[in-house]
């Protein structure tokens, strides 16, 4: 894990946060940092696709249940824009239905909150392939 | 050029035009010349082939001819124009030798022009002479005058009354349309026909035409006439016929305009008044007569002196007195009256002759063998009299018999009483005398029999009562008409016993307050009531709890999400620490992060603990907007994973409720949840759910929930509220009834509307300000 911090500063790949929850919106981000990525955090899937991270985005990690736009919307959208951007799933709600659908539709991780950080590294590592 | 003498027919002469070489005729002709130059008319000289020969100076002046239009033809006259059209009259008077006449317009200036022939000697035609007299002004006059008499026409035909224009020989010159068609006549038919032979000689009245002839004479103001007269289509009509002389400046002639007013209905209307007056008053007199013979009132009628001045039979049977007693003058209502109500005469001669009347009182009488009767007195002055009046007596013995039978009978009741837990009690005021029936000693568990006082009786009310007591008291000192009250009893041996006291006060004979009420033991009904209130709190509980089963995922996600903040939190801090060198100020923050999302989560479990633990009502002044949206935030995830897209519309300023905040959360959340479920199978629209808090008239606040779900029957509107009807296949059906009692107990209303567009709108209203009962 240590090696992550080490990275150089060009070399960290930009992981996205989209929740509509303000403490994962505060939290994930310092985490991710200090995995040595960098991060970037959005309160809702509209605002994620008019901004400019969509392009640069490595890795999204997404909540399920928002207001507006669902997390599988958004998956979709992406996938229709031909965005081949990894998802980690984030959800508080253990829906086996949900999280079916998530795998079908190419999700990388389906993570319950609460997650241990070691759980969202190896996810992280997965969704990137990194072994 | 010079001029030629050409004599005209009428021995006039022109100048100019031909070249003439006489010169000493010349002299002769230039005075003619000069005598036409004179005239104001113009005149033109026409030649057979309508050539202009000649024209006087006027014609130069007025028509603008110019010396060089001489020997040009009419047609070729640009000034004036219109000349040309001239020819042709011209060439019918050369031919036919017969003056014409022609109009003639130049600009705003009318003239009419005399076309004669111009005959030679041998009377050979051999031209024309045009005379234009101008006419301007006359034709304006006539055209104003044209138009004044429209004008008069069509104001004397919109008057409604008929109006007609007579001559000195009262002969019909003209009518107003009004005219005409009352007498159903046309205007020829009438023309100069003597008025008296209108309508089969109505009119052939002396007097009418004694006053037409003295009012055109001028010597006479007209004074109105009434006539009666038959229409063949209207029937018999009064009319008032009226008349002004008219006169027309500069004629000699007089004429008289006559008018119609038609006064049948008026005075139909006037008969029928005065008949119905005389059948009131003639209903009215009746009316008293036979009150008087009818001797169920007695009938006084008196001075102020204390003679009774006559009286009916009624009145001398409750005084036991004879008509020869009364017609002797032995009967004095002064003498009649008991020494202790002169007071009550002497107050009702006083309102007498302030007011005239004297409003009704109780008094007593001397009977003849010297007993007394209770009477009630009212009475009234004569209309213009100051000493003379009516009075009318009501012999009031049978009610005061049937009140002190009515006392004397209440050992009858006793038993009633005790049947009914039903005590009653008088209670004289002035005096602190309580008298207790038997039941009320047993209510209160007193020896039968003990004195009964005020303090006594504050030894058992519930201490908590004794302000409802007091207040009783002081109502009953104040005067009171009566009073009802609710109060418990706090006995020794610690049993609490709810009474519910109705009282009603009277004046007693010697005019003081005494209260007569009953008490009633209502502790079983009050306990029924509370089992009922108990039986519906864990009614509501049961659905409480049945909300928090359908609610696990949504409080799950709700403590989920903060958790999910502490433990990333953590993570993040504990890697700043040991990082190499530590991260201090970024672990303090993100400690301080955490600490922030542990509040959170235990507020979310703080807000299910006041929903779901059963616990007693809490009345309190509260913000629906508040409440329905800590609701909102429980149920949020739980609608989102419903795909239901919540409108939240909260009004702003909404006053403050009185009630239990989480009975009405969970109304709220229970049509939160039914909207939720009405749309779960709709597919084809947006899963729309409208939240709306809203103020109504006179002091309501409203709770809307409007859903776009599959709606209800109409027919199943009243069984929606009904305990364990429903739709749903998981339901209990509990929650609409539960909702409803619930609303209910805070004075409100709660009911079901279907939309105009699919699904349907649940609402509850309850008051701002009110002093709720919860149970």
């Amino acid at each position: 894990m240590k090696s992550c911090r080490e990275r150089s500063a060009i070399e960290r790949s930009l992981v996205t946060v989209v929740d509509d929850d303000e403490s994962v919106r505060e939290s994930l981000p310092d985490l991710l940092r200090e995995f040595g990525f960098a991060a970037h955090a959005f309160s809702s899937a509209e605002e994620f696709l008019a901004s400019d991270s969509v392009g640069e985005t490595k890795c999204l990690i997404l909540d399920i249940a928002m207001p507006g736009m669902t997390g599988l919307d958004l998956q979709r959208e992406l996938k229709i824009r031909a965005h081949k951007i990894p998802i980690i799933f984030i959800t508080a709600q253990n829906d086996e239905v949900v999280r079916a659908r998530a795998f079908d539709q190419g999700a990388a991780e389906f993570l319950l909150k609460p997650f241990s950080d070691t759980a969202l590294f190896t996810a992280l590592n997965t969704a990137l392939g990194v072994s | 050029m010079t001029t030629q003498r050409v004599m005209l027919t009428d021995g006039w002469t022109s100048y100019q035009g031909v070249n003439v070489d006489d010169a000493a005729e010349n002299t002769a002709t230039s005075d003619l010349i000069k005598i036409l130059d004179t005239v104001e008319v113009p005149i033109v000289v026409v030649q057979r082939d309508f050539m202009i020969a000649s024209f006087n100076k006027a014609a130069a002046d007025v028509l603008g001819l110019s010396p060089s239009d001489i020997g040009r033809a009419l047609r070729d006259i640009s000034v004036p124009p219109g000349l040309s059209r001239l020819e042709q009259q011209c060439s019918q008077v050369i031919i036919g030798g017969v003056e014409c006449r022609a109009d003639f317009r130049q600009g705003d200036r009318s003239f009419v022009v005399r076309i004669s022939p111009n005959t030679k000697d041998d009377r050979q035609v051999t031209g024309t002479v045009l005379t234009f007299t101008n006419v301007t002004a006359f034709r304006a006059s006539i055209d104003q005058a044209i138009y004044e008499r429209e004008c008069t026409k069509a104001i004397l035909n919109t008057v409604v009354d008929p109006l007609v224009v007579l001559s000195a020989d009262h002969r019909i010159q003209s009518g107003n349309r009004a005219f005409y068609t009352m007498f159903g006549v046309s205007r020829d038919e009438t023309q100069e026909v003597p008025l008296s032979e209108l309508g089969h000689s109505a009119f052939e009245v002396a007097s009418l035409q004694k006053q037409l002839d003295e009012t055109l004479a001028g010597s006479h103001v007209f004074q109105p006439i009434e006539v009666d007269h038959v229409f063949t289509a209207k029937g018999q009509r009064t009319l008032i016929l009226d008349a002004r002389p008219l006169s027309f400046p500069g004629h000699s002639e007089r004429r008289v305009l006559v008018t119609f007013q038609d006064i049948t209905e008026r005075k139909q209307a006037e008969a029928a008044k005065d008949l119905r007056s005389e059948e009131e008053l003639r209903r009215s007199e009746a009316k008293i007569r036979r009150l008087v013979e009818a001797n169920v009132v007695g009938i006084v009628m008196f001075n102020l002196e204390g003679a009774i001045i006559s009286a009916n039979e009624a009145f001398l049977h409750m005084v036991q007195y004879s008509r020869e007693d009364l017609d002797s003058g032995r009967v004095r209502w002064k003498d009649l009256t008991p020494a202790e109500w002169r007071d009550c005469d002497d107050r009702a001669i006083a309102e007498l002759n302030a007011t005239g009347i004297f409003q009704p009182f109780e008094k007593e009488y001397f009977r003849r063998d010297g007993s007394r009767v209770p009477v009630l007195l009212g009475g009234a002055f004569f209309e213009g009299s100051g000493n003379e009046g009516v009075a009318f007596i009501l012999d009031l013995s049978e009610e005061k018999r049937a009140e002190e039978a009515l006392r004397r009978s209440e050992a009858f009741l006793k038993e009633g009483q005790r049947l009914a837990r039903i005590g009653t009690f008088s209670w004289h005021v002035a005096t602190e005398e309580i008298t207790w029936s038997e039941e009320l000693y047993r209510i209160f568990e007193f020896q039968h029999g003990a004195p009964v006082t005020l303090e006594l009786i504050s030894t058992r009310v519930h201490p908590e009562d004794i302000p409802l007591l007091n207040d009783m008291i002081d109502r009953a000192r104040g005067g009171a008409s009566g009073f009802e009250y609710e109060y418990r009893l706090l006995l020794p041996d610690h049993l609490v016993k709810y009474l519910h006291l109705i009282a009603h006060g009277s004046r007693g004979k010697d005019g003081q307050l005494e209260y007569i009420g009953a008490v009633q033991d209502v502790t079983q009904r009050r306990s029924s009531e509370a089992a009922l209130a108990k039986a519906q709190s864990e009614l509501a509980h049961v659905a409480r709890v049945t909300s928090l089963g359908a609610l696990t995922a949504s409080i799950a996600h709700e403590i989920n999400q903060p958790l999910s903040g502490i433990f990333t939190n953590c993570s993040t801090c504990l890697r700043m620490l040991t990082a190499d060198p530590p991260n201090l100020d970024g672990a303090r923050e993100t400690a301080r992060r955490t600490m922030r999302d542990g509040n959170r989560a235990s507020a979310v479990i703080a807000r299910l603990h006041a929903l779901f633990s059963k616990k007693d009502t809490t009345i309190e002044m509260l913000d629906l907007n508040e409440a329905v949206r800590e609701v909102i935030a429980l149920s949020l995830s739980e609608l989102q994973r419903h795909r239901v897209i919540l409108r939240p519309e909260l009004a702003d300023n909404l006053p403050l409720v009185t009630g239990d905040r989480v009975q009405l959360q969970q109304v709220i959340l229970n049509l939160l949840q039914n909207a939720s479920d009405a749309m779960s199978t709709v597919d084809d629209r947006p899963r729309d759910l409208l939240i709306r808090t809203e103020r109504e008239e006179g002091d309501w606040v409203r709770f809307s929930v409007k859903d776009a779900g599959v709606g209800f029957d109409p027919q199943t509107m009243d069984k929606l509220f009904e305990a364990f009807y429903t739709t749903k296949n998981d339901g209990m059906g509990i929650g609409l009834s539960v909702s409803r009692s619930i609303i209910e107990s805070h004075q409100g209303r709660l009911w079901a509307t279907r939309n105009e567009g699919p699904g349907a709108t649940f609402s509850f209203s309850i008051p701002c300000r009110t002093d709720t009962k919860v149970q």
